[in-house]
């Protein structure tokens, strides 16, 4: 230690001018063998038609309250709906012991943006296209949705309530990247 | 576990091992020509363009050839680059080839025992030719899709056997489809160019001189050798990439092909213009094809048309080579002459004067 300090150009024991240079002809071939295969490895991924369909951007500020907008995604129909101020305070009240699968609002919903739940539109158990998107639509006693097929029923944040099924809703992973906009996958 | 005993336990159990390491022990005699490292920078070439021809046939649709390519340039992440790599890639396996060709005919390398090799390596130029025409054809570009058509409409005025093969390999005149056959042969042809280079090199290895006197090792004397010359191809792969990446391709097939507009010339890639010069000349039912092949068949025939025996090369059979060379790249450029100037039929002739007249008599002669 004492001797590096005294000469800082000196070469570590067993050490030579040889292995430099193989470390350094092995380090740059390397790099450059890396740099070949990097395009052809980055090709591999999504072209741009490819991404815009892996993770599509959608619109949710055009969708008005109380109604959801149905989209198709990785073979699924993806609800979002805009909840009511009063829907948001009635779910929030909602006892836990009532529920066959027991979430909180702050599961269901992005932080930030509490009015929107985003949701895979399809019954967890007879798996059947719920209905209930739009306000006319038959919804079930939970202002929600309802399956035509087993007739579960869901409540505005897509939590079962009653019905053959027990499970809540599944939630698709999504960012919201403004706040008219979010990006799913 | 130490590198001997790993290699041990590999060679025991898979038999091509023990071949592999034993060539990076093979001794050699020192002070070969960098002209030897040309087959494994072939080998290094063909790799690349199998590697981007891999990434390029996930994003190419044969039935709308022009546009998946110009998807692949835009839309495809890096696309624009793995074009590049198979574009300039054939481009530098063509010089290479040629280089070597012409290097073995200057020194007389096609002699007996070295013959075979020089066989097979005339295969490679065959098998390359098609490949680089089919990927030419494959681009979907004005140029393209002419050269295809004046094929087909060729080779379907063929009868007998010749026109079975021809529509097996068309699939008859140039249609939506044709383009997808097209794309398998040009993948299988460049398998084969891979299993050619191989053979080839194993043949030439086999013809060589038992070397005498003091050896070097080929680890780490030659590899060093081969590690310099593949930085040199790198260097010359990145140049191209970087300033002149359409260079010597033809503008041609930069434009979509279109059934109504019939180029007057159709500009090929530069490796492919002598032969095309060449057929060009013949004229008839299948005239061009079969100048292709009469080229390729004195190329093949070249060990026996020499008559020198053991001799070593004398200064006008040198000269004449230099000349042919001269010929070769002349061809390649004769759709610059102004049409008929008479020069197309010259060099043509000149080419095969070379080898079924000249060589014949001038090893015979510098012989004796």
């Amino acid at each position: 230690m004492a001797e590096s300090t005294a000469n800082p150009d000196a070469v570590p024991a067993g050490f030579d001018r040889r292995d430099f240079l193989r470390i350094l002809a092995m380090a740059g071939g390397a790099v450059g063998a890396a740099s070949v295969a990097w395009p052809l490895i980055e090709a591999l991924n999504p072209d741009a038609a490819g991404e815009a369909q892996t993770r599509p951007i959608i619109t949710v500020s055009d969708i008005p309250e109380n109604s959801a907008k149905a989209v198709q995604w990785a073979g699924m129909p993806i609800l979002i709906r805009r909840l009511t101020d009063a829907q948001i305070a009635a779910a929030t009240v909602v006892a836990m012991a009532d529920l066959p699968d027991p979430a909180q609002i702050s599961s269901r919903v992005a932080p930030g943006n509490g009015h929107f739940v985003v949701v895979v539109g399809l019954n967890t158990g007879t798996p059947c296209r719920l209905e209930g998107d739009s306000p006319s639509d038959p919804r079930g006693n939970y202002d929600g949705w309802i399956c035509p097929c087993d007739g579960s029923q869901y409540d505005v944040l897509g939590r079962v309530r009653s019905g053959p099924a027990k499970r809540n809703l599944a939630i698709p992973r999504f960012t919201f990247i403004n706040d008219d906009q979010i990006q799913l996958g | 576990m130490q590198t001997e005993a790993k290699q041990g336990w590999l060679a025991s159990r898979m038999p091509g091992m023990s071949c592999l390491c034993a060539m990076l022990r093979e001794r050699r005699a020192p002070g070969a020509s960098w002209l030897a490292v040309l087959p494994a920078l072939l080998g290094v070439l063909l790799a690349v363009l199998l590697a981007s021809g891999a990434v390029l046939s996930v994003y190419y649709n044969p039935r709308q050839a022009y546009a998946s390519l110009q998807g692949i340039a835009h839309e495809v992440r890096g696309g624009w680059l793995v074009l590049s790599y198979h574009q300039i890639g054939a481009s530098l396996a063509f010089a290479l080839l040629y280089l070597k060709l012409f290097h073995t005919v200057l020194v007389r390398g096609y002699r007996a025992p070295a013959e075979f090799g020089w066989m097979l390596w005339v295969k490679l130029l065959a098998v390359l030719l098609l490949t680089g025409w089919l990927g030419f054809v494959l681009d979907g570009g004005a140029g393209g899709y002419w050269s295809l058509f004046n094929a087909t409409g060729a080779a379907m005025t063929l009868s007998g056997f010749p026109g079975a093969v021809a529509m097996w390999f068309f699939g008859g005149p140039v249609g939506g489809a044709t383009l997808a056959r097209l794309l398998v042969f040009h993948v299988l042809l460049a398998f084969c160019a891979v299993g050619i280079i191989l053979m080839a090199r194993a043949a030439t290895r086999r013809a060589q001189a038992v070397p005498q006197g003091r050896l070097v090792a080929f680890w780490p004397v030659y590899a060093a050798q081969y590690f310099a010359a593949l930085s040199v191809l790198a260097l010359v792969f990145a140049v191209l990439l970087g300033f002149a990446p359409h260079w010597g391709l033809g503008a041609q097939n930069a434009i979509p092909a279109s059934t109504m507009v019939v180029p007057v010339s159709i500009s090929y890639p530069w490796y492919l213009t002598p032969v095309a010069g060449l057929a060009g000349v013949f004229s008839g039912v299948a005239g061009h094809i079969w100048a292709v092949i009469a080229a390729v068949a004195v190329l093949y025939a070249l060990p026996w048309l020499d008559r020198s025996g053991g001799a070593p090369p004398g200064r006008f059979y040198m000269v004449l080579t230099w000349l042919l060379g001269l010929d070769v790249l002349a061809l390649g450029l004769v759709t610059a002459f102004p049409m008929g100037s008479g020069l197309p039929e010259l060099l043509t002739f000149w080419f095969f004067f070379h080898f079924l007249v000249l060589t014949p008599l001038v090893t015979m002669m510098e012989a004796a």
